[in-house]
């Protein structure tokens, strides 16, 4: 599943058809699509559905002028960002400073060619997306300098089962997916697959409190000899529900702890998608579903746990919702049934996790619109 | 992003006009209608017929402006979802927690 490079969009406004026509004909050409808006009024209509690279706004237009517009973007947070041009025949110092105290990037006096205005917008937005990529690269290496990390690098050895996983970001930047294994003491281990829901920095940012949360409970309860994993699931939900900093943030969690000793693994998730089991002596893959409700909705949520006993090759796939999306020429869907149906014949040709992971993300079938991550247990004995 | 297509005494109906709701357009659609909330003070009816698409990001959003609306003592009432949408929700069981309804007919009928 590779990341398709994204077409950039601007947002012309100016009163005047023929401009406009001409304008975003020229841009089309270099590749960057137009949508246009006669008006700032109309402009920002538009930007109640789309979110452009940039915007191009013309100064002089009756009802509301480009000052005014620009103003009201700048009261909005979604929008204030956005780089934001003016076009003009006036040559004013005055109102080229009052612009620029506004933020607008730059002005494009309309006499100029259509070609320059074009390149003009072009290394506009391309300096933009440079800066933006610098950001996160340093972000990125502050991340791994400080050592969190919301992904493991390796995967827990117990005797009887493989466990493998396979996990990629959205758009190569960390975001809301969050794996843990942790060896609680010599009998038990604990396997965590999260989801907060949103994408990018943001979510990514949260991943670490509600794993310190859930670490902190799965010690908590192995220390008071409550081998529970829906009982964890309850304070883990119930203390981040106390917790004013992640109010509005939610998250899905699959739990499972392994018995080492009678390799019997308990389940409880916590709107997490159905587990996949699939039974080897009999080839047929079965959903196993969690009851318990998103971490953060409501404090008390009950979680029920179950036990679930795989025999010799049985397979158990844990996946986050990126997993089961998909795009292609209709758009973006969220599909789980075609997904099981996926890895039900790719079980059955016995194909390796290595092998399944190449045929699902194999870049012509889809493209990736979310955090992609799979977890799976195979028992060996 | 959405659309107020019916104001009656003691709930608005709206339409969220976007095919993918996402991240690109959850923080404004989450501001919108908690502004509608706190301004009309009455349940929200919320017609997703034109949306095919929906990302976590935009699930959190509904979510929180169902506790939003559970603070101020109204109901969030979700209509017309494409079967993919409301798969996936009953998938994650957001269905335990939203009314949902086939139509706006539907819900008002109860």
């Amino acid at each position: 599943m590779a990341t398709s490079a994204q077409v950039k969009t601007i947002l012309l406004v100016d009163d005047n058809q023929l401009f406009l026509k001409m304008l975003s004909q020229a841009f089309k050409k270099s590749g960057i699509e137009c949508i246009t808006a006669e008006s700032g009024k109309q402009a920002l209509e538009i930007l109640t559905s789309t979110l452009p690279d940039a915007i191009l706004s013309d100064y002089e237009m009756p009802s509301m002028n480009g000052m005014e517009f620009r103003q009201q973007l700048m009261a909005d947070d979604t929008f204030k960002d956005i780089p934001f041009i003016f076009l003009t025949y006036i040559i004013d110092n005055d109102l080229m400073v009052k612009g620029l105290n506004l933020q607008a990037v730059d002005y494009v006096i309309k006499d100029t060619p259509v070609n320059v205005i074009v390149s003009k917008i072009n290394n506009l937005i391309y300096t933009v997306q440079k800066q933006q990529e610098l950001s996160k690269s340093e972000l990125k290496k502050a991340a791994e300098a400080l050592n969190v990390k919301s992904i493991p690098t390796k995967t827990p050895e117990i005797d009887g089962f493989d466990i493998d996983f396979w996990h990629r970001p959205y758009q190569d930047i960390p975001g809301g997916d969050f794996i843990d294994f942790i060896n609680a003491n010599e009998r038990y281990t604990f396997i965590v697959l999260g989801d907060i829901m949103g994408k990018k920095w943001m979510a990514w940012f949260f991943t670490f409190s509600f794993l310190s949360y859930i670490r902190a409970a799965i010690r908590f309860c192995v220390l008071s000899r409550d081998y529970s994993v829906g009982s964890i699931l309850q304070k883990v939900n119930d203390v981040i529900c106390l917790d004013d900093v992640l109010k509005d943030i939610l998250s899905s969690l699959s739990l499972l702890m392994i018995d080492n000793e009678t390799l019997i693994i308990t389940y409880a998730g916590a709107g997490d998608l159905p587990l996949l089991h699939f039974e080897a002596d009999t080839s047929t893959l079965k959903q196993i579903s969690g009851d318990g409700l998103l971490l953060g909705l409501f404090a008390g949520n009950e979680y029920t746990e179950q036990q679930i006993t795989l025999a010799k090759n049985d397979q158990l796939l844990i996946f986050t919702d990126g997993m089961i999306d998909f795009s292609d020429d209709t758009g973006k869907k969220s599909d789980y049934n075609t997904f099981a149906r996926n890895i039900d014949l790719m079980l059955n040709k016995k194909y390796s996790f290595k092998r399944i992971q190449d045929e699902l993300f194999e870049p012509s079938l889809a493209v990736q619109v979310d955090d992609c991550s799979i977890i799976n247990i195979r028992k060996t004995m | 992003m959405i659309k107020i297509i019916k104001d009656t005494e003691n709930h608005l109906l709206i339409e969220i006009e976007v095919s993918e709701a996402n991240l690109n357009n959850s923080d404004l659609f989450k501001t919108q209608v908690i502004q509608l909330l706190d301004r009309h003070e009455k349940t929200v009816i919320i017609d997703f017929n034109q949306v095919e698409y929906i990302d976590s990001s935009f699930l959190g959003a509904l979510v929180a402006i169902l506790k939003h609306a559970i603070g101020m003592k109204l109901d969030i009432i979700l209509v017309g979802l494409k079967s993919d949408v409301h798969d996936l929700l009953k998938l994650i069981r957001l269905d335990k927690v939203f009314k949902i309804f086939g139509s706006y007919n539907e819900a008002i009928n109860v």
